[in-house]
């Protein structure tokens, strides 16, 4: 099993590698008004359209807050992941890289490597916290 | 698809082919060993001999057949050609241009004498070089036939002039709305009539450069006729095709983004629908199979059809991959309706199955074909009936997936609104709130930071339901830039930074989670790649 690793908030966060679609940089990502706090913005790449989500903003959210992202956002590495029929481009703080692991993970919530605990993440579940945020008028 | 059609298809096919004759023939006359060249005319002569076999017209394919077996004696080295057998293939190709023009019929005495002596000239194995005659021989001219002279009907231009010249009768049509405050006793009635008369043309203009982007489904369907024909031969089988809703028109954009998942669709319909002419006979079916495009609109929405007449979807291969894969228990997968178990074949873990290669064995899945229609706004869904068949809906939205959009800016955020629903565009200086106050303040409403500035726009929009500004004259068009308060809710005075401009702009849908804002329409992608957001203006909050 290959697991893809990103950095937010301190922690390390594995997804399969098979739902990262595409690792994009310095791309411009136009913000959106009355929007969370972790929503950076949309891209539009290679004729498809993409929320970007700022995974630390996500992970440390804490009730609706004004969205930060006024201005576009620049030199930013993307991480595209594409898995059913749902896609989303998420902004890490660091990228780590690839590591492969062994044995069964299903229903594992985290990973031991290299000294480094790194918490197993599936795409629905941040589709999920996405979901529960607020957008528009409140 | 009527005769007519065919014969019109036939025409403008074979003029092309023999004009590419024509020009292989020059060609090869510079270089008479050239083998690629001989087997490239061979190949012309063939296409239009097959297109007149298809309509019956003897004459032609008979000739055709003839000079082909000529090419081919050069084509595999067997004779070597000479001048005089390259000016015979041209005295063909220009009898050829006579039939096809005169539809396969010979109208005189002379001419039919014409066409016996070309008939029984390529009857003959072609002279060796040494023994040939000189040019001299040369067919005479036709009695009855002069070289077509060259009309010009059909002009190729590309799709972006199109988009431009709408663009530009748009910014006119903004331009005259926008026309100087003059008092009714400053203006003549001649002038009145002059600009009344001006703008109704500038409309008919618009409205008649908005059809060139329009395509019939019928124009579109026969483009596919060929890729059907040779994806049958390639698995050896007999399609027809049949054609339904013909008339029908829609955007040449949103069809041409159609091309590679209708030709997916077509091959798993040929491939894996389709049996095999023994199959078929033993089955009792007709030996030639049948595919039906039938295109039909509803409502806003355009339905696209593809049936083939086949043996139907193997519903245990489905079936198989729930329980193996998704290691769903008989009684979930009995929960599932028909509808539910067929387009399981569109999602992802499907295609990427060992299954999958069963059922459409390209490598590429059903579900790339799926997101790409989910992509335009649209859907697919697939029914399919055991021995009898399957049918692919496409469901797309019928309107136009190219707006033209005011697009504009407010802080660093760039919005648009339809330009159909914007009167008129004006300048304004604001210096106190109180100015403010008579405009609509989008800002606040999006919560987006006031800058200090006092140089403003003003978007002055209708809305699909304001009557009020069709039945205006131009005098009241003049005064519009000025906020009016006629108590009709429908018109509003946007204030907003800068405008960007009249833009066209390639509308996506919102996405499920920006359209927990209800502010947004669509998404509109402008020609440079960057987002304009479009606004919704039923969902604005009064203010």
């Amino acid at each position: 099993m290959k697991l893809f690793v990103f950095k937010a908030k301190d922690k390390y966060i594995g997804i399969e590698s098979e739902y990262i679609y595409r690792i994009i940089d310095d791309y411009k990502i136009t913000p959106v008004c009355l929007t969370p706090k972790c929503y950076a913005g949309l891209i539009f790449y290679r004729g498809e359209l993409f929320d970007v989500i700022n995974i630390r903003l996500l992970l440390g959210y804490s009730g609706h807050l004004e969205n930060t992202y006024d201005e576009p956002v620049e030199n930013q590495r993307i991480i595209i992941i594409k898995w059913h029929n749902k896609k989303l481009a998420v902004i890490p703080d660091e990228i780590i890289g690839m590591i492969w692991i062994d044995g069964n993970y299903e229903g594992l919530n985290s990973y031991r490597h290299e000294n480094k605990d790194i918490n197993l993440i599936k795409p629905d579940y941040i589709w999920k916290k996405l979901l529960e945020l607020s957008y528009g008028h409140h | 698809m009527d005769i007519t059609k065919y014969e019109k298809i036939f025409d403008q096919e074979s003029r092309k082919y023999l004009k590419e004759l024509e020009d292989l023939l020059m060609a090869v006359e510079k270089d008479l060993s050239n083998l690629a060249l001989w087997a490239e005319i061979h190949g012309k002569i063939h296409s239009i001999k097959g297109m007149a076999r298809a309509l019956s017209l003897t004459k032609i394919s008979d000739l055709c057949h003839l000079m082909e077996d000529w090419c081919l004696n050069f084509q595999q080295g067997t004779r070597i050609s000479s001048p005089a057998a390259v000016q015979a293939l041209f005295d063909g190709s220009n009898f050829l241009g006579y039939l096809v023009s005169n539809k396969g019929w010979i109208d005189s005495f002379e001419d039919q004498k014409l066409y016996n002596n070309l008939i029984s000239k390529f009857e003959k194995i072609p002279d060796e070089p040494s023994k040939s005659s000189s040019l001299t021989e040369t067919v005479p001219a036709l009695a009855s036939y002069q070289s077509p002279a060259i009309t010009i009907d059909h002009v190729k231009i590309k799709y972006s002039f199109i988009e431009e010249l709408l663009g530009l009768t748009q910014e006119i049509q903004l331009l005259a709305k926008k026309f100087p405050s003059f008092l009714n006793e400053q203006m003549s009635s001649g002038l009145k009539n002059w600009i009344g008369h001006y703008t109704a043309l500038m409309k008919v203009l618009y409205f008649q450069l908005t059809q060139l982007r329009l395509m019939t489904v019928g124009d579109f369907a026969d483009l596919f006729l060929k890729s059907i024909r040779d994806i049958a031969k390639e698995n050896n089988k007999s399609v027809n095709v049949e054609i339904i809703g013909s008339e029908i028109q829609a955007d040449i954009t949103l069809l041409e983004r159609l091309r590679e998942p209708l030709i997916h669709i077509f091959r798993n319909c040929i491939a894996h629908g389709i049996e095999t002419v023994e199959e078929r006979t033993n089955l009792g079916k007709n030996v030639n199979g049948k595919i039906t495009i039938e295109a039909k609109s509803e409502k806003e929405n355009l339905y696209i059809k593809i049936r083939d007449d086949g043996r139907g979807i193997n519903k245990s291969l489905i079936i198989n991959h729930l329980k193996d894969k998704q290691l769903m228990t008989d009684e979930e997968i009995g929960r599932m309706s028909e509808e539910e178990l067929y387009n399981i074949i569109l999602s992802p873990e499907f295609s990427s199955s060992s299954t999958t290669t069963e059922l459409s064995g390209r490598g590429i899945g059903m579900n790339v074909v799926a997101q790409s229609i989910d992509y335009l706004g649209g859907s697919l869904s697939i029914s399919s009936d055991s021995g009898k068949g399957t049918e692919f809906i496409i469901k797309l939205p019928l309107s136009l997936s190219i707006i033209y959009a005011i697009a504009f800016s407010i802080g660093k955020h760039t919005l648009a609104i339809p330009t159909l629903h914007v009167k008129s565009i004006s300048n304004i200086d604001i210096f106190s709130d109180n100015d403010r106050k008579s405009y609509y303040d989008i800002k606040k409403v999006l919560g987006v930071a006031e800058n200090k500035k006092s140089s403003y726009s003003v978007l002055n929009l209708k809305y699909a339901n304001d009557q009020s500004t069709i039945n205006q004259t131009t005098t009241d068009q003049a005064t519009t830039d000025q906020p009016t308060n006629d108590g009709k809710e429908s018109c509003r005075h946007l204030l907003v930074d800068n405008i960007i401009g009249n833009r066209p702009l390639m509308v996506l849908p919102v996405g499920d989670l920006l359209s927990g804002v209800k502010l947004f329409s669509g998404i509109g992608i402008m020609e440079n790649g960057d987002i304009a957001l479009l606004l919704d203006l039923d969902n604005l909050p009064p203010q």
